[in-house]
């Protein structure tokens, strides 16, 4: 993408009067290091990027962003978030308009079309992080690493994110503004993680859950991260009742875990996200991946494509299968 | 109230019901020693009279607040109880029903564990009536009207009684004509009066009826609103025709350039229309209709010079600028008379309705027998070359009924009356056919039913009991293959003519009234009826009530009986002019409801509506229950990722507890 296109758009979006801010991604303090960028003005705009580091997904501060409580008399600020956003970004985008999240007045969407993120733990273990700067761009059939001044090529199997591997949307399904041509979309590689769960008998599969399970911090930090896990009040910090207990420990972990779960099932989108914060380097989005799986193979529903569609786990059919109901 | 919770907890010994099975005292015993349980008793009948005066004496002596009842179903006695304790000056939402009978003694044997478990289960019930909070019904008022869906024979009987009874009737039929199935009938069974002649009577009557306003060619657009005070709204379909000024003459439809070419629906397609027309001679209203498919002028906006019928048309009542009206009004209460559907005989291939022109339908027999059928009475049949007056006629019963194959398990309770009934209209007409019947088992179970079979099977038809496997052309002839299955031996009967006896089947389009309506279906996909004994005109939709075979398959008797039912459950609401709120019913947590919306698009019942609040300045979306609505079903509960909104008295802080008490929870 062209990085001036980007920082001109930017500085265009930002200097409308409707508009409060543009939430981007800049660069961050060292190594392959992104930080969000939350971009008010032109010189703001001139330290936007977009690069095969820009992996995280923004559209989790749209609902972020707490609404205090206004003095009597002050009138809330209305104006419209600006947002970059990638493919898989623009479906969390959608699934928030569906919820009603946000309204499509609320949001100026600015579509990035997505080559393919890189894995920042397989990069950062082959080329280890640097003091400096270090840039990630991409060629035509890879990517191109330069760290303190040496460049190295580098395919794209090798470092490309299992997310990426995985995607079918890699160009924005919503947006006011698309940044360059759409890319081409390829072929989605086989979900070999969640087959590898699939293939083991029900023991199996509790046996994995338990190991991972067990190994849960209960930070939070994917529920933190997800766009989709936005209540003020989330019921698993509730104290009355206490549905999940404060506790860590492998039960009330797997509680949380599964709660989470079919809180998202059919409303994920699938951008990761939970998997890439998680600290206890839980396979999230094995668990996710594999409801939503569920949802497309049974209900032929997929969150996040259309912004007018029924909310999935608010609608109901009368031919819905239910022959997995024991 | 903010007291400290006073229990009561009455054990009911269900005469030995429950007795028999739980010791009764020792659950007494262990009750005393419940928190907050002050009194336990145990006692034969506690729904009886003494019973409810022992609660309500200790109420009033001993100051209790909470009562438990560990007796049966809360759908049995819940609203007893209520009431008894009411009167003694409690909340009557104070009470929480144990079931130890149907989840307890009645599916246990061994005492000392059918003991253990109403043990457990009133330790849950006591450990949830504390938490209970006082409640509220509210009343409504209701709206002296109502909207009977249908103007079969049972929408008509309903209308008529509804409308005799002093009160508005807005009478919605979607043909042309009200009469329904009925007025395609040639006799009825048992007692062979001809179906028109008690028919057309009321069919007068509720078009001419001061308080009926009949809506004829017309459907159902929407529906809002709650028992008492639904809001309707209805699509009167344009008939080309000025409804003041036709006369019913028929002058237009002779002179129709498609006259005779298109299929008679009221035939069954046997007979044959023009494209304005009047379903059947004695149609109400007598009001002629274009049907804008066929209409020349209306589909290819030619018809010759200038259109026949509005030359012809004295009166001058032919407008093909009419348009399809709205109209709107409000109702109390809503009966649904939507019918049947004739089972499609093409989905058994088996027996070639669609390859032999000599295979025809219950209906299409009904059709070929009437004196104003398209033959004129007279049985005659295409044999595939030519005309003729069968000789040998085959009757096959349970043609789609009984039958899981077409996925209907059930038994339509008409066909073997109808034809019982045909083969006696045949015998009158054709004195020498050989009228055969194959049969699974003969139903004759209504008043005179079994006598008319027994009048049938004395004039020389043979009852062979069998299901035919096959139906086959073998030269001029139709084989029916078939095994006697009370000799064993097989057949092949050579006939001229194969009458299907087709059941019922609900109405194709009854997707459209579930939705309105919001109504059930029961697993043989007829309406599903609030309670199969004791509600059956009700639906889970309040001040909706079901008449007729939209419910199941019936006779005109039982559906007419039904019609009466449903009539007079429909005037409860509208005599009393007002209507009672459940209190019951989902509340919201404003402050945490993130405004999803899921709430709003799984309710059931159209309880739930978006809102805008204003949060310390910021206008939010957040959901809210009306309720009149509201069924307190739970459904928004489940699908609320926030926990957000709850059902009063079912609250989490009100079932976990309950839960935990049976030993489930840590």
């Amino acid at each position: 993408m062209d990085l001036e296109k980007l920082r001109e758009t930017a500085a265009e979006v930002v200097a409308r009067e409707d508009v409060k801010y543009l939430i981007g991604w800049k660069n961050g303090s060292y190594g392959y290091r992104v930080a969000p960028a939350f971009i008010e003005d032109a010189e703001g705009a001139a330290e936007l990027i977009f690069s095969p580091l820009c992996i995280s997904n923004l559209s989790t501060y749209l609902t972020l962003v707490e609404k205090l409580p206004l003095p009597r008399g002050q009138e809330p600020d209305t104006r419209k978030i600006a947002l970059m956003v990638k493919g898989c970004d623009s479906r969390a985008v959608t699934q928030l308009l569906v919820e009603k999240g946000i309204e499509r007045d609320g949001v100026v969407v600015i579509g990035c079309p997505c080559p393919g993120m890189i894995d920042y733990d397989l990069l950062a273990e082959k080329y280890p992080e640097t003091e400096g700067l270090s840039e990630v761009k991409w060629t035509d059939d890879g990517f191109l690493v330069i760290r303190d001044g040496e460049e190295t090529n580098v395919t794209r199997d090798e470092l490309l994110a299992e997310k990426c591997r995985l995607c079918r949307y890699p160009n924005p399904l919503i947006s006011d503004i698309m940044l360059g041509e759409p890319v081409e979309t390829w072929e989605p590689a086989e979900d070999k993680g969640v087959e590898e769960v699939d293939k083991k008998d029900v023991n199996g599969r509790w046996a994995y859950w338990e190991e991972q399970f067990s190994n849960c911090i209960r930070c939070y930090s994917c529920r933190n991260v997800c766009p989709l896990c936005y209540c003020q009040d989330c019921i698993l910090d509730r104290l009355n009742p206490t549905w999940v207990n404060r506790a860590v420990n492998f039960s009330e972990n797997t509680a949380f875990n599964i709660a989470r779960a079919f809180h998202l099932a059919g409303r994920c989108i699938e951008c990761g996200e939970c998997e890439r914060v998680c600290p206890a380097n839980i396979p999230l989005g094995r668990l996710n991946r594999k409801m939503a799986r569920e949802v497309r193979d049974k209900y032929g529903f997929e969150p996040g494509l259309d912004p007018e569609a029924e909310p999935f786990q608010a609608s109901y059919k009368p031919d819905d299968p239910e022959d997995f109901i024991l | 109230m903010t007291d400290k919770p006073k229990v009561g907890v009455y054990i009911c010994h269900c005469g030995i019901n429950i007795s028999s099975t739980v010791d009764v005292e020792a659950v007494e015993e262990f009750a005393l020693k419940l928190p907050s349980v002050k009194v336990a008793r145990t006692y034969s009948y506690m729904c009886s009279d003494p019973g409810q005066a022992l609660i309500k004496e200790d109420i009033k002596e001993q100051g209790l607040n909470r009562i438990v009842v560990a007796s049966c179903s809360p759908r049995m006695h819940e609203p007893t109880f209520r009431k008894a304790i009411q009167e003694a000056g409690l909340n009557p939402y104070f009470l929480e029903m144990a079931n130890i009978r149907e989840q307890c003694s009645w599916v246990h044997e061994e005492t000392e564990e059918a003991t253990a478990k109403a043990k457990k289960l009133i330790t849950a019930s006591v450990a949830k009536v504390r938490l209970l909070e006082a409640l509220e019904a509210k009343e409504v008022d209701a709206e002296p009207a109502a909207l009977v869906i249908g103007a079969g024979i049972a929408g008509i009987q309903a209308a008529l009684d509804i409308a005799d009874a002093g009160f508005k009737t807005y009478l919605v039929e979607k043909t042309p004509s009200v009469g329904g199935r009925m007025a395609q009938l040639d006799k009825t069974f048992p007692t062979l009066d001809c179906s028109a002649c008690i028919l057309t009577p009321k069919m007068v009557d509720c078009a001419s009826h001061p308080n009926i306003e009949l809506l004829s060619y017309s459907e159902v657009e929407e529906i809002g609103g709650y028992i008492g005070n639904f809001d309707v709204k209805v699509r009167k379909k344009a008939r080309y025709v000025d409804f003041d000024k036709c006369t019913g003459c028929g002058e237009c439809a002779a002179e129709c350039r498609v006259a005779n070419r298109i299929p008679n629906e009221f035939d069954q397609g046997m007979g044959k229309r023009s494209a304005i027309y009047l379903p059947f001679p004695q149609a109400v209203p007598a009001k002629y209709t274009i049907d804008p498919e066929n209409c020349l002028y209306l589909s290819k906006g030619k018809c010759g010079k200038s259109p026949k019928c509005q030359d012809v048309c004295g009166a001058e009542a032919i407008n093909f600028e009419q348009e399809d009206e709205i109209v709107e009004f409000k109702v109390g209460a809503i009966i649904v008379a939507t019918g049947f559907d004739p089972f499609d005989a093409s989905r058994k291939p088996e027996y070639g309705y669609d390859d032999y022109p000599n295979v025809i339908t219950g209906m299409e027999m009904e059709r070929l027998v009437s004196a104003s059928g398209p033959t004129g009475g007279k049985v005659m049949i295409s044999n595939g070359e030519e005309e003729i007056e069968p000789k040998e006629i085959a009757f096959i019963k349970c043609v789609g009924s009984r039958d899981e194959s077409v996925g209907n398990e059930y038994c339509s309770r008409v066909c073997c009356m109808y034809t019982a009934k045909q083969a006696h209209l045949i015998r009158d007409k054709l004195p020498d056919a050989n009228i055969r019947i194959y049969y699974m088992d003969v139903r004759a179970f209504g008043k005179g039913y079994e006598e008319f079979y027994d009048r049938v099977r004395r004039e020389n038809v043979r009852y062979i009991r069998g299901n035919p496997s096959e139906i086959f052309k073998r030269g001029n002839k139709l084989v029916v293959k078939a095994e006697n299955t009370l000799t064993s031996t097989p057949v092949e009967d050579e006939v001229d003519m194969v009458v299907l006896g087709v059941g019922l089947e609900p109405r194709a389009e009854m997707r459209k009234v579930m939705d309105l309506l919001r109504l059930s279906q029961s697993p043989d996909k007829f309406f599903l009826e609030a309670h199969p004994k004791l509600r059956p005109v009700d639906t889970a939709t309040d001040g909706v009530f079901l008449a007729g075979c939209c419910q199941g398959p019936k006779d005109i008797p039982d559906t007419v009986a039904q019609a009466k039912g449903a009539a007079s459950s429909a005037l409860i609401p509208l005599a009393r002019g007002k209507v009672t709120i459940d209190a019951q019913v989902a509340e919201v947590n404003e402050a945490t409801c993130r405004g999803c919306g899921f709430c709003v698009e799984i309710c059931p019942y159209t309880a739930i509506e978006m809102t805008t609040v204003n949060r310390f300045g910021h206008e939010v979306e957040v959901a809210r229950v009306n309720e009149a609505l509201c069924k307190g079903c739970g459904s928004c509960s489940a699908a609320c990722l926030s926990d957000s909104i709850q059902p009063k008295s079912f609250r989490d802080r009100q079932i976990l507890p309950q839960i935990a008490a049976l030993g489930v929870l840590k």
